[in-house]
């Protein structure tokens, strides 16, 4: 077999720290909860570490992939164990490190069948880790799946409103996507004729004929796309972001949607630039429609999670139109929207798990003066909110900018309408938190206790990482525009 | 080298067979004296297996071929054996003077099996196909039962009865065509006549009795009676072993036409479309366990047509690789059927409610297995779907390939609902934990190991595979 390791294995690292964090669960016995609790901590905490280290230690000057792990694993099919990181998996990793550890923290107060719980979630994130590090397109394929199962679990057994169905319909479009992707992944394998599954052996330009590229991006496209929550296939996304328990919630519309995001740049871009250039229209379209849709709906939710889901709709529909793009500006926009809006979504359901937890409502009519019975959960909302919004000093404005300049470049009139779906959605954000956080107090919620400082750490991670990278965007922008520049200055 | 050595598996089998008779003599019935000498020689039968696989050769006037694809499916078939007998420790669904009997046939069907995988003439194959055929007929039937068992025997031996017709109609076509019962001769005549109808008929005829073993569409009919029928442990021996060895005689069959024919492409992409879409869609509204297995047996049989009528070393070796892949997943979920239904009778899939907490082992070893039948990594059964469906994606079938991915979508309900029920629902009246010995805990987690590992690590498994496909071609 042939081995190449740079030096310490950073990125096998993080994926046995979860999968070493799931058999050490499974070996405590169901009653110890506080020790699988901890067990967790330490192992989500050490995934944390990890990915930032790797974030502030790749060499921005050199470039490229580094931290490169190749093993040869099926030599009969090419399938290499082949890991490395770039510009564009860098943020995601680093995403994934701190919604995963801001999480565990999150369920610290989960009573109910507890051990499951994490082992699942420790499960789900090893394979959302695989897809971010992988640069085999068998193994992207594996962890893809990897990371979908335990959705239903996880949102059947811990979740609430109409949790089965949720579920159902999740694990159904999800699976569903991924019967359009592994078609796709095998036509591009084939056709290659080089019988390999390295992403970057199958990258080189000529590999594939434009008739090939166009017909293997659709497929991969609309595969990966359900996952990324792109309209008109996103209706799964706030049904299953309601059911959901908070730390999935987080984790689901945190990391995995983006998960679908990378997979239409990690492989339906990457392999196919001129399909991605054939079909960028249809995908700034389809990314529009997103923004606004999900903005108009937003605005006629009652239920705080509702809300949350469709802005989420909302916000992946940026991601999508600075993919549609083709420039780096909107490239670079789109990777950095990932993060932000990572970030942003799970300190949301963060916040509103907490008040869920304690009212046992996230009926907006039925909250109201939240902001004096529990003002500090009440600030991480509006915080929320605000970078939701995109107002500046926070991660999402740069971002946000990032993709509506270029967008305004490439289709001014799908841009206008877009930003157009941005004052909506700013408009209904308003409305959620003024309705929900001012105005008239209750009096049965006044007994309630605020977030304690133990249970604010996560939301304060999250906080801190929202007005770090607002401040300091070039932080993470130098980051992306290594792997964005070269990638544009490529294209055929 | 003597001749008979290659010959060791299939006498051992004879031998264990003489052994069950014998205990069928002896006046007082003794479960647990009949449990343990079948574990013992069942184990040593896997044991023969695995160090006869390397042999090579050929007897009984060149009728019988010993080789390594044989000799791989008569592993696959004694660990199928020794498997199913591990699940006998309650055999309650049979009558206890009944035992002895029901290994001796058991016995004798393992026997037939592998003689019908070293077959290389079309007698010796419709022999060895009816022997296999009628120790099952005797073992449907045995049940400790409602009358139920005897519809299910009546139905197999009769659709079994009709297909066995079919099919010595379609070897006569063959040998008139072809004016020989050896493989070896007809691997060279006909791939120059294939283009004649009497050719192709006789081909498709002949594949209908292995299609009915397989329970392919249109000959699936006695799967879920049957399925319900037969006591559990016979049921899982029908879903597995008897499988695999259809998989291995439908592959022998098909590569006699050489390379491509489209007439019998056309055939088989039809029937394993319409067995994956028939066998997901009736799964969908099943109750019964054993039923819902039987269905997905069906649209199994679909998935590992497609490896099949690839026609290339690929895609025999995928389905080589599907079958064993089917074999663990399959026993995996008999064994939490047969532990959870410990008097022997039907399981329903309500009853699993609750299984997390009875017994979180066999719950996880469910959702494992359920979760690879429907092909999710990091399983065996995902590994299997990987490989039929790149071996028919080289070939260029792509519609197929899209049918079959969205046939395992709509397969991922009805499994779901399986794991709903036993990580969900609660049972309506409390029940107990169910006791696992520790020897159903090394049971159940060798097969789990088996499922995860292969799944993750499939290359030497693949090679294997492979080089036992190359003796196809």
């Amino acid at each position: 077999m042939s081995m190449e390791f740079a030096n310490f294995p950073y990125l096998t690292a993080i994926l046995l720290s979860c999968v070493v964090g799931l058999l050490v669960i499974l070996f405590i016995p169901d009653e110890r909860k506080m020790l699988i609790k901890w067990v967790s901590l330490v192992f989500s905490g050490i995934t944390m570490v990890l990915s930032i280290y790797l974030f502030f230690a790749y060499d921005k000057t050199q470039g490229g992939l580094q931290f490169v792990e190749k093993v040869l694993w099926v030599e009969s099919l090419g399938i290499y164990y082949f890991n490395a990181v770039d510009g564009f998996s860098l943020p995601m990793l680093m995403l994934t490190g701190i919604v995963l550890f801001t999480g565990v923290l999150t369920m610290w107060e989960l009573e109910t069948r507890v051990k499951e719980f994490f082992a699942f979630t420790f499960l789900l994130v090893a394979g959302v880790f695989g897809v971010f590090m992988s640069m085999d397109l068998f193994f992207i394929f594996v962890w893809y799946d990897v990371s979908l199962f335990p959705m239903y679990p996880l949102i059947a057994i811990w979740g609430s409103t109409r949790k089965e169905y949720g579920a159902m319909k999740l694990t159904l479009y999800l699976l569903a996507g991924s019967a359009l992707i592994l078609p796709g992944i095998l036509y591009l394998f084939v056709n290659s004729g080089l019988n390999t599954f390295d992403l970057v052996a199958l990258m080189q330009p000529g590999t594939f004929t434009p008739f090939q590229q166009k017909f293997a991006f659709i497929l991969l496209y609309l595969g990966f796309g359900i996952l990324a929550g792109v309209w008109p296939f996103h209706t799964w996304s706030p049904v299953g972001h309601v059911a959901a328990p908070t730390a999935v919630s987080m984790i689901h519309a945190g990391v995995l949607m983006k998960l679908g995001a990378f997979g239409v740049l990690r492989v339906a871009i990457f392999l196919c630039p001129e399909g991605w250039q054939y079909w960028a229209q249809l995908m700034a379209v389809l990314a529009t429609c997103g923004i606004v849709y999900g903005a108009f709906v937003g605005l006629a939710q009652t239920d705080l999670k509702y809300v949350i889901g469709y802005s989420s709709v909302s916000h992946m529909g940026i991601v999508g139109l600075g993919l549609a793009t083709v420039t780096v500006d909107g490239l670079n926009g789109a990777v950095f929207q990932m993060f932000a809006h990572g970030v942003m979504t799970a300190l949301f359901f963060s916040a509103v798990g907490y008040i869920y937890d304690k009212t046992h409502t996230k009926m907006i009519p039925e909250l109201g003066g939240m902001s004096r019975t529990m003002p500090i959960a009440s600030g991480y909302f509006i915080v929320a909110a605000l970078a939701g919004i995109g107002v500046p000093c926070l991660a999402s404005f740069w971002a946000e900018l990032l993709v509506f300049i270029s967008a305004f470049k490439t289709y001014p009139i799908r841009g206008a309408l877009a930003i157009c779906g941005l004052v909506v959605s700013a408009l209904f954000m308003l409305r959620v938190v003024q309705r929900t956080f001012y105005g008239e107090k209750r009096e049965e919620f006044d007994h309630l206790p605020d977030v304690t400082f133990g249970l604010g750490i996560p939301r304060m991670i999250l906080v801190a990482v929202i007005v770090f990278f607002g401040l300091f965007p070039s932080v993470m922008l130098d980051v992306i525009q290594v792997a964005s520049i070269p990638f544009i200055n490529g294209l055929p | 080298m003597k001749l008979w050595i290659l010959f060791i598996p299939e006498l051992y089998c004879l031998l264990m067979g003489l052994v069950f008779f014998g205990l069928a003599m002896v006046a007082r019935p003794n479960p647990r004296r009949d449990y343990f000498v079948a574990l013992l020689l069942g184990s040593a039968g896997v044991v023969i297996a695995l160090a006869s696989v390397k042999l090579e050769g050929t007897l009984f006037f060149e009728a019988y071929r010993v080789d390594l694809f044989s000799q791989v499916f008569k592993v696959m078939l004694a660990m199928g054996f020794f498997l199913v007998i591990c699940l006998c420790t309650e055999l309650n669904g049979i009558e206890e003077r009944h035992h002895p009997e029901f290994y001796l046939f058991l016995t004798t069907c393992t026997l037939a099996m592998m003689m019908l995988v070293s077959s290389v003439e079309l007698l010796t194959i419709y022999v060895a196909l009816e022997l296999s055929s009628y120790s099952l007929y005797i073992l449907v039937p045995l049940r400790r039962g409602h009358g139920i068992d005897v519809e299910a025997g009546i139905k197999y031996l009769m659709v079994g009865a009709t297909s066995s017709a079919v099919m010595l109609f379609g070897l006569s076509f063959i040998f008139g065509v072809t004016h020989t019962t050896y493989v070896v001769e007809i691997i060279n005549v006909l791939p120059n006549v294939i283009s004649n109808p009497a050719a192709i008929v006789g081909l498709l005829l002949t594949l209908c009795g292995f299609f009915f073993k397989l329970a392919v569409f249109p000959f699936h009919f006695w799967a879920p009676d049957v399925y319900q029928g037969a006591a559990n442990q016979v049921t899982a021996y029908i879903a597995s072993a008897s499988k695999v060895a259809a998989v291995a005689i439908i592959m022998r069959m098909v590569s006699l036409v050489g390379g491509d024919s489209k007439y019998l492409v056309d055939v088989l992409v039809t029937l394993s479309i319409a067995s994956m879409t028939l066998g997901n869609l009736v799964a969908i509204v099943q109750k019964d366990m054993k039923r819902l297995l039987a269905y997905s047996s069906i649209s199994h049989a679909g998935y590992v047509l497609i490896g099949i009528l690839s026609m290339s070393q690929t895609g025999y070796a995928s389905a080589i690789f599907y079958a064993l892949a089917y074999l663990v997943m399959n026993l995996c979920c008999f064994l939490v059927v047969v532990k959870v239904a410990q008097d022997g009778s039907d399981l329903k899939i309500a009853q699993l409610a609750g299984l997390h907490r009875r017994s979180p082992i066999l719950a996880m070893a469910l959702m494992l297995a359920v979760f690879g039948l429907a092909g999710i990594p990091p399983t065996i059964g995902f590994t299997g779907k990987f490989l039929v469906f790149a071996a028919a994606m080289e070939k260029g079938y792509i519609t197929l390939v899209i049918i079959a991915m969205i046939n395992a979508t709509i397969s991922l309900y009805y499994y779901i609902l399986v794991v709903k029920a036993a990580y969900l629902m609660e049972p309506d009246v409390e029940q107990p934990r169910l006791p696992v010995s520790l020897p159903t805990k090394v049971l159940t987690g060798a097969l789990v190991a088996l499922m995860v590992v292969f799944g993750i690590f499939p290359h030497h498994l693949l090679e294997v595979a492979r080089a036992a496909a190359r003796m196809l071609l």
